[in-house]
């Protein structure tokens, strides 16, 4: 198939299951309830906030751990520009508030008045003025971003990681601090943000498409590539011609940039914006998704997102109270499988003795907890209840512990999904011919009357005759071990006289 | 003019002199070997030269423009790219992808035409492309058709070698360092991959500096060789005048027996 055919055939399979996905939300919308209608709503925004971290830490490989700052400042940005009059009002009245009357008129209302466009400031435009909100605190965080890629450029790893984690903090702390409260409110923040945006399926659903294009194209271009190859090899991308402090930075800006716009969806997602809405913890939840669906996948990172978000949001069940045999029966029962999954894990794995004393241990301590819950039911030791707060993130981090432990590359790895993928179109798989031709080249005993060899460029003569003295010895093909000592004996070491037979 | 100059380069590393006042030309259409023992400081001049060290004095010039003091990509933008002795290979992308990077720097199109795919960047991405395949042509068929998809972590050695090769003739440098590029090759890859980069230079037009332990490779195409000791240079020339002379066969060799008897009463 040509490739502009191939082309259009993805490009019609996408719009077709992008269609498909529209009536699913449409039926979701009208049918699903509310809680499905929030779950999905988060899973838009947080994919956002995901698939733009996974730009900096999949793509460029350069693990960054600020993104909640950023988030912050996009979502403050949209509140303050677009929190309705009447908010305002109460917030002048309050006496505890920094805010100033001219932080107060700074919205986006006032700014299409002031430019006479009144036509924009109805309650049925909203939507205009949400969007212009949306972008300007993308715009703001990409600036943030910009200020944070620079110490980027000098620092590399762990040592980067602390500055973005750092950073992240002091944005939070700072936000409640006298130089910027006029413009946050201080503590106390905004109420009454508009969540016709953040709850509407449609809405963060578009913005994630719309993220998802950019990502994706952007992975796949040249940018991209040169992206791609800092996370590879950073020594070897700069010996290749690629401007690092430039990629860098502008992969920060870009990636701040959608965080700002998850993080103005987020705040009308929940209706206020507060300092406690950014912690750490969303942070966690992205490098969560991303490491277990694939860093560098963007694929990959919205199947992360949506098991976060599933656990997120279903997870009730595990922080409710129980009774004691409940939970003894669970654990035992987790036990229990842990040791049957090791006993598999070894069996597979052809590893002796099958029966590890670990696993017969684990086994038989999960079966004895099991048969405790059971049978002790009504014993006075197992009267009582247990309510197990943190559950869900502790489930998080489990998980990401163990697909660290058994796929640390994550689901996808570093793969896409992708139409050709999908349709079983290997390009890297050699055809019949190709495989033949193949072996054809790399096995000097098929190839060996052919013409390659037949005008053999080296004769043995050329060194031998030339330089009588120095044939055997420099012509030794191989080095000797780098970690022998050369400086002193080494120096005297003697050429075995079948050196020259070797090379041949 | 000659297309590369390197006059009175030093470098230490601590107490380590690895590099001692060296000096020497590269002219356009040159091949240059660089040999010496292991530890003589090839490698450093290579790091030196593309900016990945920063000479302690000296001065080297690509065309009578000075590159002290560049970092390694814009000393890439002056001309000179170069493939690494261990071999630094973009390891989880295909042999395509290693081939398209070195070309990023040239691309002129902003990025966010590459977002929207217009169609002044959709030119340049299929030129990077033709590029990449003439490139790749060099080696004959074995990195194109489905290679060229293959992630390099699944190519054999010999393979990588010749990516990287490629690699960094796709840069657009019109000057070559070659850092060992038939390390870990049987003798018959040896000698093809001594036709190429003699083709390299005939119908490719680079200039190439490299170093290689493989003195048959050497003494094939050398224009001219340099021979390194303890970061000096002890010996330039011919491949024939080189390998016989005193100073060279002493530094790989060690003193001759007979001479011995002298040295110690000199010494
Ligand atoms: N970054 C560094 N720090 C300290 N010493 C270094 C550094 N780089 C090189 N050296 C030292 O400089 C000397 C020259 O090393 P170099 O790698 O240039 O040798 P070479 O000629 O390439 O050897 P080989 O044939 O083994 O590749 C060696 O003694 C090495 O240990
Ligand atoms: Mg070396």
């Amino acid at each position: 198939m040509s490739d502009s055919r191939t082309r259009l055939r993805n490009v019609m399979l996408t719009l077709g299951v992008g269609a498909i996905v529209a009536v699913l939300l449409a039926l979701v919308e009208g049918n699903g309830g509310a809680k499905l209608n929030d779950t999905l709503a988060l899973f838009a925004i947080w994919g956002i906030a995901a698939l733009s971290l996974n730009l900096v830490n999949g793509t460029t490989g350069i693990l960054s751990l600020g993104h909640h700052g950023f988030m912050l400042i996009g979502g403050y940005v949209t509140s303050l520009l677009i929190v309705p009059a009447d908010v305002r009002e109460r917030i002048a009245s309050q006496a505890r508030s920094d805010m100033t009357p001219f932080t107060l008129s700074l919205s986006v209302e006032n700014a299409f008045n002031a430019v006479g466009l009144q036509a924009l400031t109805t309650p049925e435009t909203l939507w205009v003025r949400f969007l212009v909100a949306l972008l300007v605190g993308g715009f703001v965080a990409m600036i943030f971003g910009l200020i944070v890629g620079i110490p980027s450029l000098r620092l590399k790893g762990d040592y980067l990681a602390i500055v973005t984690f750092g950073f992240g903090e002091i944005i939070r702390l700072s936000a409640s601090t006298s130089l910027f409260s006029p413009f946050t409110n201080g503590a106390l923040g905004f109420a009454g943000v508009p969540n016709d945006f953040g709850k509407s399926i449609w809405w963060t659903f578009a913005i994630l498409g719309l993220t998802l294009f950019v990502m994706t194209k952007i992975k796949f271009s040249s940018f991209g590539r040169a992206l791609q190859g800092i996370r590879e090899d950073e020594i070897a991308a700069e010996a290749m011609g690629v401007n690092l402090a430039r990629s860098k930075v502008l992969a920060f800006a870009i990636s701040a940039f959608f965080a700002g716009i998850a993080g103005g969806l987020w705040v009308s997602y929940l209706s206020a914006a507060r300092l406690d809405f950014f912690l750490f913890f969303l942070t966690f939840f992205f490098l969560v998704a991303i490491s277990v669906g694939g860093t560098g996948s963007y694929t990959g990172v919205l199947m992360g997102v949506a098991v976060v978000v599933f656990v997120q949001q279903y997870g009730d069940p595990l922080e409710k109270t129980y009774g004691l045999p409940v939970w003894f029966g669970v654990i035992g029962s987790l036990i229990l499988i842990a040791a049957a999954g090791g006993w598999l894990y070894r069996k597979t794995r052809r590893m002796r003795p099958v029966l590890h004393p670990l696993v017969v241990v684990l086994g038989l301590i999960g079966l004895g907890t099991l048969l405790f819950a059971i049978f002790g039911q009504n014993s006075p030791a197992l009267d009582g209840t247990f309510q197990a707060f943190g559950m869900r993130r502790i489930l998080l981090a489990v998980l990401l512990i163990v697909i660290m432990a058994f796929r640390p590359e994550g689901i996808m790895s570093r793969a896409e999904f992708s139409w050709a993928w999908a349709l079983r179109e290997r390009k890297d798989q050699p055809s019949d011919e190709e495989r033949a031709q193949d072996a054809w080249l790399s096995n000097p005993d098929l190839n060996r009357g052919s013409a390659t060899s037949s005008e053999d460029p080296l004769p043995a003569s050329l060194t031998a005759e030339d330089a009588p003295n120095a044939v055997p010895f420099l012509e030794r093909g191989t080095k000797p071990d780098p970690d022998e000592p050369r400086y002193g004996e080494g120096r005297d070491w003697q050429p075995e006289q079948d050196d020259e037979e070797e090379g041949r | 003019m000659s297309m590369l100059s390197v006059r009175n380069l030093n470098k230490s590393f601590g107490g380590l002199q690895a590099t001692t006042n060296l000096s020497f030309d590269v002219e356009p259409g040159e091949i240059v070997s660089v040999i010496g023992p292991n530890g003589a400081g090839k490698t450093t001049l290579f790091n030196l030269i593309t900016g990945v060290y920063t000479p302690d004095s000296g001065s080297i010039e690509l065309e009578g423009r000075s590159l002290v003091g560049m970092r390694p990509n814009q000393v890439v933008d002056a001309g000179i790219a170069r493939t690494f002795q261990n071999l630094r290979l973009f390891t989880n992308l295909s042999v395509l992808d290693n081939v398209l990077i070195p070309q990023h720097h040239q691309l002129k199109v902003p990025w966010w035409q590459a977002v929207l795919r217009t169609p002044s960047y959709r030119k340049a991405e299929a030129h990077m492309h033709d590029v990449a395949m003439e490139k790749l042509a060099f080696f004959g068929p074995r990195l194109m058709s489905f290679r060229l998809h293959q992630p390099v972590y699944v190519l054999s050695y010999a393979n990588r070698r010749r990516t990287e090769m490629a690699r960094a003739m796709a840069t657009g440098a019109k000057m070559l360092l070659l850092d060992e590029p038939s390390a870990g090759m049987n003798p018959k890859e040896t000698a093809e991959i001594t036709q190429i980069i003699r083709r390299m230079r005939d119908e490719g037009g680079y200039t190439i500096l490299l170093v290689e332990h493989k003195m048959n490779l050497v003494g094939e195409i050398s224009d001219r060789v340099v021979v390194l000791d303890y970061g000096q240079k002890i010996a330039e020339g011919s491949y024939k005048d080189v390998v016989n002379d005193e100073k060279v066969l002493e530094a790989y060799l060690g003193k001759r027996a007979d001479d011995d008897a002298s040295e110690e009463v000199e010494l």
